[in-house]
């Protein structure tokens, strides 16, 4: 054998192998289709942590926790919320959280059933102690509450005392924010959190950042397998809420499985063959998957807009740019924009029109909606669309096109504007195109900018940025300090100049009275005069109108495929679980209630 | 020159290439004076309209109406209403609810539907059925009940001021009226795309873009090409060395890859069609340098060069007319490949999203983009993405047989 032909035949050795290593090395473990449950939407890489105090995290089927339902399949909160009716219910904790009169402290029971994995009981002190940790190392419990929470204690070992931040008049800053606290948070084990921190040597940086392993959990599952193919999360049969007190059984399927797709379309095929039973994902025309193909797929709601609309994507207006100074150019882009075809276009009609719920600053659900006067700010709100109307008042402003070049100049300049959202974002993307539409129809250049994510988010969260002009981004959805928190999110005074600024606010709007209006709220138990306050401050977004909303929009997609399971909430079936993908908040109650379509 | 044009016209392929492109360019002339206006301008509120003639209900109301009799009117009318597969669904759901469905002929639909009409309950749950099903049954029984089953239909006109509803006429099974009757009524040979807008008429369009985008690509590159090839080939030695060095760092680079590169940094601000065509030209000339060079190089110890030389002539005209001339017919045919692979790049950059910014011009890779955004290729909207992808395939098909044929007239060896 020649020395060549022995090297080529070597060569084609090591290349068979490799591609068989590489094989082998992640192989997709088979589970039993009838026991296992399957995800798409929600996991795109493989999962770096499983540290329920950490931040930067990429787990979201263990780790992501939200205001309108943390997901607790693997960590707990204290109380689950319901973002159909508001309301929170029990889970570490046991009945209602009690206020004291002045609101400045709150008393909740933990439930003397509740575990830990390895045994031991969930006890006020490590309600205490997540707390602690979280004031000590910064992580997102501490930047989203402390404002809020001057501290956690144990009174004693199933007893927990909140004290409310006080503002310097001695009342509380804000008790709702204390409220949302309680289904936000993650509670984690004492003596875990000792564990981590000894073997960190305290450093903050590398608490935040541990894999936690080795983590204590108090869920219904922990992790089975973990790589680059899928995250599969094993139900625990020792899991406390078995008990009577709580849910009185184990969750149905055995493995909760996120299989990692390359792509929104390689989740939908997969979602659309029944390999995926619960889709978080935005699929257009979702109503053809049954109507023109039959499939055994189905939303929560059976007639457009099919999902549950929590939060409306938003355009901002950079308060920053000279020319969007002027309240009339930034009230008549907005009423030129033609939202009928957004939502048609971008959310294929999953979202309800502004006719149908007209725009203000809450949300479509009913308990949102009740909170302002309908009546009083009827004039201000507009459908869209209104090409004439928006001419008009620019025309009757003085903004108009001079030198006859087809595009309107503001104090003798030339508007150019650009309309910017993330690449990719398909929805958003074609909505920013139908605004710049809207621009053009009314003789301002408006110019679509779609940069890739990672550069967007730095921008548009700097509070001095001039790049992008109209941006989009989308306010909170729901939860228990909601619409409040979403008032402070268009035109929050305190949100001003804050660097790295992901709480909102984006365009940097100033309005002093508003600013009181958001102090007054909170501390507001009197249905009426909180009506009032918030009629008031429609009434201003309304006239001032710092942003628009866009369409509105699920703060999570529910879309699931019966070919596998079967009795997943829906609207009618009475009841009361949210659409939140069997998973967060009060919607993890549907794992219980799960049945076999062929058992 | 003459005698060339008769001999290029003579390739059956050149001919058929030509023809191809020649029909493009043409539907690009013609078609938007028979359909003129904006081809961006959205029509549909909604996605994805199927191909096919869109008649105005509203129009179509208070037209003139014919009175047909045909035979098959009644059938077709229960067919469309109701299916046989939605008739064994029916008795499907009956059998799940228990109840008996002895004796009952599935052909009877008049008998069938009472047995419905009857018996469904939309709040029902039977025992097995999941919720998609009952979706399914819940539909059935809306188109069942809205079906028009009376003899004649009255259209009523609601007074906006008094409220009062008045009698605007009946429609009876019997009416019909002319398509060219109805005031509005719209052709769309391909549908609407996601965001509404008329397909035939943006790819129309789209191609016109494309093939200037091609074009531009085309002589950047083919100019560039030429220039660093005759430099390297006629002057040989350092000039050679240094043209030569450069020309392999580019090609051991996938060019694609700088042009990904290229195309990213710029941001989509700057992306307009016609920069987005010089970045395509100036990251793919690297091939016709090499080959510029290398027929020069032949070409340069030519007798007739000498002369000139020995003549005293300068550079510029040596390289004008002893050298140049005899690569004309090589430099063209690699223009027009130039011309069609930038096509391709354009439509690959658009499709990863990083074509020309999109609201000003519609390109075929744009098209293409928008459509697998919105899952037209998963959802069965076959006519947002397979017309453009004919259409390009057409475009380039027909410039490489043009080449082909010219390669045939032009190099005596491939002559069959």
């Amino acid at each position: 054998m020649t020395k060549q032909k022995f090297l080529s035949l070597l060569l084609a050795l090591v290349m068979v192998l490799g591609v068989a290593g590489s094989a082998m090395a992640d192989e997709v473990t088979q589970l039993p289709r009838n026991e296992s449950l399957y995800f798409a939407g929600q996991q795109w890489g493989p999962v770096n942590s499983w540290n329920p105090i950490g931040v930067n995290q990429n787990n979201a089927m263990a780790t992501t926790t939200s205001p309108q339902g943390s997901r607790t399949i693997m960590f707990e909160t204290l109380y689950m919320y319901n973002f159909m009716d508001g309301s929170m219910t029990p889970l570490l904790a046991e009945g209602d959280y009690v206020w004291n009169d002045s609101l400045t402290e709150m008393t909740v029971k933990l439930n003397p059933a509740a575990k830990w994995s390895d045994g031991t009981a969930v006890t006020a002190e490590d309600v205490a102690a997540t707390w602690n940790v979280a004031a000590t190392i910064q992580n997102n419990t501490a930047t989203n509450y402390s404002i809020y929470i001057d501290g956690v204690e144990a009174v004693d070992a199933q007893t927990v005392l909140i004290k409310s931040a006080l503002t310097e008049a001695g009342t509380p800053v804000n008790p709702l924010k204390v409220v949302e606290y309680l289904g936000n948070a993650f509670v984690a084990q004492k003596a875990w959190i000792e564990t981590v921190c000894a073997r960190n040597n305290d450093d903050a940086t590398a608490i935040l950042n541990d894999a936690a392993e080795d983590v204590v959990w108090s869920g219904p599952y922990t992790k089975y397998v973990a790589n680059d193919q899928q995250v599969v999360l094993v139900r625990d049969d020792n899991y406390w809420g078995q008990d009577a007190s709580m849910w009185g059984s184990l969750p149905v399927p055995k493995y909760i499985v996120h299989t990692i797709f390359a792509d929104n379309p390689a989740g939908e095929t997969a979602f659309k063959a029944g390999e995926v039973d619960v889709c978080q994902q935005f699929l257009p025309n979702i109503q053809d998957l049954w109507l023109k193909d039959g499939l055994p797929i189905s939303t929560y709601i059976e007639d457009a807009p099919y999902q549950v609309c929590l939060t409306m994507p938003t355009a901002w207006y950079n308060m920053k740019i000279e020319a969007l100074q002027n309240p009339v150019l930034r009230k008549a882009i907005a009423i030129a924009v033609d939202y009928d075809s957004i939502i048609a276009n971008a959310m294929t009609n999953q979202s309800p029109t502004f006719a149908d719920v007209p725009r203000s600053m809450m949300n479509p659900t009913a308990g949102e909606q009740a909170l302002y006067n309908h009546d009083q700010v009827k004039d201000l709100q507009w459908i869209g669309n209104d090409i004439e109307g928006a001419k008009a008042m620019l025309d009757e402003a003085g903004i108009v096109d001079t030198d006859g070049d087809g595009w309107r100049e503001l104090n003798g300049e030339k508007i150019a504007l650009n309309a910017c959202c993330p690449n990719g974002w398909t929805d958003w993307q074609a909505a920013m195109e139908i605004v710049a539409d809207a621009g053009k129809n009314i003789g301002v250049e408006i110019t679509t900018l779609f940069p890739e994510w990672s550069i967007y988010q730095t921008v548009f969260t700097n509070p001095n940025q001039t790049e992008y002009q109209i941006f989009m981004y989308s306010p909170d959805s729901a939860g228990p300090a909601q619409p409040w928190g979403r008032v402070r999110q268009f035109m929050g005074g305190d949100l001003i100049g804050i660097e790295n600024n992901w709480t909102g606010n984006y365009g940097q709007y100033t309005n002093a009275r508003v600013d009181e209006i958001l102090a007054a709220i909170p501390q507001t138990t009197d249905e009426a005069e909180l009506n009032a306050l918030y009629t008031e401050a429609v009434e201003i977004y309304l006239t001032e109108v710092p942003s628009f909303s866009l369409m509105y929009r699920p703060a999570v997609f529910h879309e699931v495929n019966e070919s596998v399971w079967t009795n997943y909430p829906d609207a009618e079936d009475g009841r009361n679980i949210p659409p939140a993908d069997c998973t967060d908040g009060y919607g993890i109650a549907a794992l219980y209630e799960l049945e076999l379509v062929n058992p | 020159m003459k005698n060339t044009l008769r001999q290029v016209f003579h390739s059956g392929k050149f001919v058929a290439g030509f023809s191809i492109f020649v029909f493009i360019l043409l539907m690009m002339i013609i078609y938007p004076l028979i359909n003129p206006g904006n081809p961006l301008e959205r029509i549909g509120v909604g996605t994805f309209a199927k191909p096919g003639t869109y008649v105005s209900l509203y129009d179509s109301v208070s037209s003139d109406r014919e009175t047909l009799r045909l035979a098959d009117a009644d059938e077709n009318r229960i067919k469309s209403m109701m299916s046989m597969e939605d008739r064994v669904s029916m008795v499907a759901w009956f059998t799940a609810m228990d109840i008996s469905v002895e004796g009952v002929d599935m052909n009877d639909t008049d008998a069938l539907l009472t047995m419905w009409r009857e018996n469904y309950d939309e709040k029902a749950r039977p025992a097995g059925m999941t919720k998609a099903q009952r979706n399914f049954y819940v539909r059935l029984n809306n188109s069942i009940t809205s079906a028009n089953t009376a003899e004649v239909l009255s259209v009523t006109e609601t007074n906006s001021a008094t409220g009062e509803v008045v009698d605007k006429g009946k429609i009876d099974k019997t009416d019909y009226v002319n398509v060219g009757d109805v005031a509005n009524v719209k052709t769309l040979p391909l549908g609407t795309d996601n965001f509404g807008r008329d397909v035939l008429k943006e790819l129309v369009s789209a191609c016109g873009t494309s093939i200037w985008i091609g074009f531009i690509a085309g002589i950047v590159a083919t100019l560039i090409g030429l220039l660093l090839g005759l430099l390297a080939g006629y002057l040989g030695g350092i000039v050679d060395d240094i043209i030569m060095f450069v020309t392999n760092i580019f090609t051991v680079i996938p060019s694609f890859v700088l042009l990904i590169l290229i195309t990213y940094s710029l941001g989509q601000d700057q992306r307009g069609a016609t920069t987005v065509a010089v970045v395509i030209g100036l990251t793919s000339w690297v091939w016709t340098t090499r080959s510029v060079r290398s027929q020069v190089i032949s070409l340069r110890n030519r007798d007739h060069v000498n002369l000139s030389k020995l003549s005293g002539h300068s550079l510029m005209r040596i390289v004008m007319t002893d050298i140049l001339p005899y690569i004309a017919s090589y430099v063209v045919m690699a223009f027009i490949l130039q011309v069609s692979s930038g096509i391709l790049a354009e439509a690959q950059l658009s499709l990863l999203g990083l074509g020309p910014k999109t609201t000003e011009v519609p390109t075929l890779g744009l098209m293409m983009n928008w459509a697998m955004l919105y899952s037209a290729h998963l959802n069965g909207s076959w006519w947002a993405y397979f017309p453009v992808i004919l259409t390009i395939a057409g475009i380039s098909f027909s410039m490489n047989l043009m080449n082909t044929g010219l390669d045939q007239v032009f190099n005596p060896t491939l002559r069959d």
